[in-house]
């Protein structure tokens, strides 16, 4: 059973599919994750799973790989407290979870936006490319590069858990970059793609971020850098946050508003 | 006999046969304190030692119940000491507090207390005086049982 705690979690789940169940279950969603470099022991440990819950998805584990043996079960090092069922951030964590509640407000309008959408119409590319815009300075230029010029140097950028959440931050520049190109050729269905593929990984990863991560980082920051993530996030909102985010918020008002307009009648 | 009725803060606990059964270290702990003096109202808040640092308000009986107080605790952290329930002139308090945060711009205060109810004011004067203040820090609680276990340590 050692050995496979020190085994990527893809290649477990690919030999024995049942695991992918099992961890499904817990709530821990290895299965559509594309990377699945973890090993399965940082996988128990970042999860924070309760001990009891641990010792049953361990046993389950086991009963999969050796059906016909009974092995030891063995425990997985942890370097804090089993997680209580409410979770709290820390100060500078919390910045970044108010955060997601904007870039989610956004979220929510794509499928509205996409139901009515038509690339003729001025109003509706208008519509996109504020989408676009505020997505590049806000979820991505304020919000993410708090995480990776910042955050993210306080942990090894190199472990499985950060190279899936950076790998995250480039498929979605990615998929920003394509729409631009298909609003700007009027393309319809490159449009519907990459806002649907956009709306999918960025709603999962921000699942992954407050959920998993965010809880992660906080068990392993000191008190001393959680304060000095707090300043120098303040620094940040300081020099450039309190204009885009007050020129976001208004953006997400005003197309919320405009959804539950009906539409303007559009001539060619 | 009648059931205790008075202030949880001063019923009677007996834990002698637990503290004896325990071991205690036979290594000399050395001490982490840094600076003196400690107690609120005798610290200067601008005080040197104060400055940048991550500071910790410690009710007065916390470091009798917490075996680790000084290495898990004390160690690396500037400090005052007070109690919310006995001592005098705690609007004083939430001025040094305050000022901890705007002149010395600490970079974070954790309060620890006790479990009894009383000791919780500790914490609602740090929270006042960070309300008051211009810079905000982080601030932490951390609740220490009568036994010396940690009953939490969370964020506000």
């Amino acid at each position: 059973m050692e050995r496979y705690l020190n085994t990527p979690i893809k290649e477990i789940i690919s030999k024995f599919p049942k695991v992918g169940e099992i961890l499904e279950a817990y709530e821990i969603g290895c299965v559509p994750c594309t990377v699945g470099s973890c090993l399965l022991k940082d996988i128990i440990e970042v999860h924070n799973l309760s001990e009891e819950d641990e010792k049953e998805v361990m046993a389950r584990i086991a009963r999969v790989i050796y059906p016909d043996k009974v092995i030891p079960i063995p425990q997985v090092p942890r370097k804090s407290k089993a997680r209580s069922k409410e979770i709290k951030y820390s100060p500078p964590t919390k910045k970044l979870v108010d955060e997601h509640v904007l870039i989610k407000r956004w979220i929510a309008l794509i499928p509205q936006l996409l139901e009515r959408l038509d690339v003729d119409s001025s109003e509706d590319r208008e519509i996109l490319f504020k989408g676009i815009d505020f997505i590049r300075s806000y979820a991505d230029k304020f919000h993410h590069a708090k995480e990776e010029d910042i955050l993210f140097k306080y942990f090894d950028e190199s472990s499985d858990i950060l190279r899936t959440m950076l790998d995250d931050h480039t498929k979605g520049r990615s998929h920003v970059r394509a729409l631009a190109e298909a609003v700007e050729k009027r393309d319809k269905q490159g449009i519907i793609e990459h806002l649907n593929a956009y709306r999918e990984l960025l709603t999962e990863h921000i699942k992954k971020e407050d959920e998993i991560l965010y809880p992660w980082m906080d068990r392993n920051l000191s008190v001393t850098q959680v304060g000095e993530l707090y300043s120098k996030f303040g620094e940040v909102d300081e020099i450039s946050g309190n204009g885009v985010t007050e020129r976001c918020r208004a953006l997400i008002i005003e197309t919320e508003e405009k959804f539950e307009k009906p539409k303007k009648e559009v001539r060619p | 006999m009648k059931e205790f009725a008075g202030c949880p803060s001063s019923r009677t606990f007996d834990f002698r046969e637990k503290a004896t059964q325990e071991e205690a270290p036979t290594a000399k702990v050395q001490s982490q304190l840094r600076q003196w003096p400690i107690q609120l109202h005798l610290v200067a808040p601008t005080a040197p030692y104060y400055q940048g640092a991550d500071v910790l308000l410690t009710a007065d009986c916390v470091a009798y119940a917490l075996g680790n107080y000084h290495t898990d605790y004390l160690k690396g952290k500037s400090i005052a000491i007070a109690c919310p329930k006995l001592d005098e002139g705690q609007d004083v308090y939430v001025e040094k507090i305050k000022s901890w945060f705007d002149d010395a711009k600490i970079n974070t205060l954790t309060v620890l207390i006790m479990q009894v109810p009383c000791c919780m004011g500790l914490v609602q004067l740090a929270k006042q005086a960070l309300e008051n203040s211009k810079r905000k820090v982080p601030l932490k609680a951390v609740v220490v049982g009568l036994k010396g276990e940690i009953l939490s340590e969370d964020w506000i």
